[in-house]
């Protein structure tokens, strides 16, 4: 099941050969890739090349990290550099339009980058979190984010739980998930402070 | 940016709503094609690359350099050293063009992800060119004697 392994086991095992592993990884920081590559509005043509480079260059990175924490920074990091080397190459042989370089310094800023990083890792720990909950209460979580919004009446009804108690249910629920081992993990890893200004991530010592 | 940084700070974490607006935007990721998954997954094939390359390093992309930019459009060049062979290229619209460090003659190959697409020697001061490859990620595979040499991966 997704969410029982962690980045370290992930890492290790795809460094001795498990395509599993790998597999896993893609699928758990895909997600992370293509929300780096959004801001650089490349076309889907080009935001597949960056994805296929990252991965191409993750296999041969995996001996160098060590740390759990490094796999989704250096992920990022590449994705936006091998984004960046596109657009400027594309800047390049196109006019040069005032506005859109503008954007770009905007966008090469690094402090959204680790934005982008930190709220892709706290999505990750819940996703993660969510999966070691009970398919009950997974479902009941799943019901009340739903789009379009279900009402109780609805969710009781596809549950065959009592409307009175699904308020107690989801505050059981989401103590589940905030305890669970995932978003633990995360949030002892402190990173979420730097969100309020502590200390920044130095990209300059990835990849 | 656009759309919205979410900021769940430590305190907001004991908040239910806070909770699931952050487990919605969780769960609302990117979607991504199944054959951009597919390659991804298959990217891991090259783990098992001929271990006798040396990996050289891109150490100068004229694309990522301002003072070219400045200066204004011409070829993007390419410098990738590794320790016993370096390789220089330049990319022009039809072809590759590029040259051994030391000079000398050698077999250079270009691939991308799913195998060989060209092939050429280097003559005897290195230098060779290359029909320049479609889109999406190629890498050079550059032999000289007993030197074996093998670039990162970039779309040209």
């Amino acid at each position: 099941m997704l969410g029982t392994r962690t980045n370290t086991d992930l890492v290790e095992a795809a460094a001795r050969g498990d395509q599993d592993g790998w597999d896993e990884i893609v699928q758990r920081y895909l997600p992370l890739v293509f929300s780096v590559i959004r801001r650089y509005r490349l076309s889907s043509k080009d935001a597949e090349d960056v994805s296929q480079t990252v991965w191409l260059r993750l296999v041969e990175h995996l001996d160098a990290i060590r740390e759990p924490r490094a796999l989704p920074m250096w992920i990022a990091t590449t994705t936006r550099n091998e984004a960046l080397r596109l657009v400027t190459a594309h800047r390049r042989t196109t006019p040069v339009d005032p506005l859109n370089t503008s954007a770009l310094d905007a966008e090469v800023d690094s402090a959204a980058l680790d934005e982008e990083l930190l709220r892709a890792e706290r999505q990750q720990a819940i996703r993660d979190g969510l999966a070691e909950l009970s398919p009950r209460h997974r479902e009941l979580l799943l019901l009340l984010v739903a789009d379009p919004p279900l009402s109780y009446e609805e969710i009781g009804a596809r549950l065959g739980m009592p409307v009175g108690s699904i308020g107690p249910t989801r505050a059981r629920c989401l103590a589940r998930l905030r305890g669970s081992s995932a978003v633990q993990v995360f949030l002892s890893a402190g990173r979420d402070m730097d969100v309020t200004g502590g200390e920044r991530l130095d990209f300059s010592t990835v990849g | 940016m656009s759309r919205g940084v979410s900021d769940l700070t430590s305190a907001r974490w004991d908040d239910d709503d806070a909770l699931l607006t952050e487990l919605r935007a969780a769960l609302d990721v990117p979607a991504v094609p199944e054959h951009v998954v597919a390659a991804a997954k298959a990217a891991y094939t090259w783990r098992t690359i001929d271990e006798e390359l040396a990996f050289a390093v891109l150490v100068y992309d004229s694309s990522l350099d301002d003072s070219a930019l400045v200066r204004g459009e011409g070829p993007r060049t390419l410098l990738f050293e590794g320790d016993q062979l370096s390789v220089e290229i330049e990319v022009t619209e039809q072809s590759v063009i590029g040259q051994l460090i030391p000079p000398g003659p050698g077999r250079i190959t270009l691939t991308n992800p799913a195998g060989p697409v060209a092939e050429t020697d280097a003559d005897e001061v290195g230098c060779f060119v290359l029909p320049r490859p479609g889109r999406g990620a190629v890498r050079l595979i550059c032999r000289c004697g007993e030197d074996a040499l093998c670039t990162p991966w970039l779309p040209l």
